[in-house]
């Protein structure tokens, strides 16, 4: 819900997100419009003063940036003790989230391998699979030559009689190979 | 105070997470959150990091400060949600009214805060 003038001051929490959060609190209850306008009000109270407290205690703290212990201090100081816990999980999955995604990161950079190893693993494996193309190709070739000279001396047997004139050609079929 | 390590910044394009939004340096060296396959937190973290931004007395935040407020916030709606449908009850109502969010402001200590809101 932002506004078109762009002033900050009537900035509130969506109200999509408000909705969502109170169907899920109450699935099956009904809240009317003028209700959950209400809510979002609130919210925005609720944020001011939070902030605003806990920038008091970061200001006496001698730190310049506001930490989320500094928000947790404020949320006793103001009477929310009972959300204490439930932040402090949240900010525990963030650090855990956080922790698995570097380690997963810095596995991948390093396998513990240096690169000049590997490129050279990868030199050798290219060599192999070059050679065995190269086997491959050969064989086939051979295979080929093979299938054509059957296949031209059977056509020999068939087209010509015993005593051919081309009996000659046979002897000219490949010995050399 | 346990402060966000920098670590490698691995941000996905295309990644709708709303703590990869947030990347901000609040400090030299600090990595956004990573991303998550699930969200933890429900609100927007660019819009709570505006609302505190309003009140011109209030300096910089780290990211996890941000992210602890919201998550606040959403316990707060929860519980003011819980606190009116109370109310409705009592009033034999099956629809939540304004009047019972008034009641919910009311009848809590804590909620003293929002008197001025109801209006």
């Amino acid at each position: 819900m932002a506004s078109a003038s762009g002033n900050d001051d009537d900035l509130t929490i969506p109200r999509a997100a408000i909705n969502k959060m109170i169907k899920e609190t109450l699935p099956n209850v009904r809240v009317a419009n003028e209700a959950r306008e209400l809510v979002v009000s609130c919210c925005t109270e609720f944020i001011h003063l939070i902030s605003s407290e806990a920038n008091e205690i970061c200001n006496k703290s001698e730190k310049k940036t506001i930490s989320p212990e500094h928000v947790i201090q404020a949320l006793e100081s103001l009477g929310f003790c009972s959300y204490i816990s439930e932040v402090k999980e949240v900010l525990q999955e963030c650090k855990t989230v956080a922790l698995k995604r570097r380690k997963a990161s810095s596995r991948l950079e390093n396998l513990g391998i240096p690169e000049e190893e590997l490129l050279r693993q990868q030199q050798e494996l290219f060599a192999k699979a070059r050679q065995q193309q190269a086997e491959l190709a050969q064989q086939e070739w051979l295979q080929m030559q093979q299938a054509a000279q059957q296949a031209q001396l059977a056509a020999s047997a068939t087209t010509n009689p015993v005593n051919k004139a081309g009996s000659s050609q046979d002897e000219d079929e490949e010995d050399d190979v | 105070m346990e402060e966000l390590e920098s670590g490698v910044a691995v941000a996905e394009p295309g990644q709708s997470l709303q703590l990869e939004a947030e990347a901000e340096a609040e400090r030299p060296g600090s990595a956004p959150l990573p991303g998550l396959h699930h969200k933890l937190l429900r609100l927007p973290l660019s819009r709570i990091k505006g609302l505190m931004k309003a009140d011109p007395d209030v300096s910089l935040a780290s990211q996890e400060a941000v992210f602890a407020i919201g998550k606040a916030t959403e316990l707060f709606v929860e519980v003011i949600a819980k606190d009116a449908y109370t109310f409705a009850l009592q009033g034999k109502r099956k629809t939540i009214q304004r009047k019972d969010v008034d009641n919910a402001v009311d009848a809590t200590d804590e909620f003293a805060f929002l008197e001025g809101t109801l209006d």
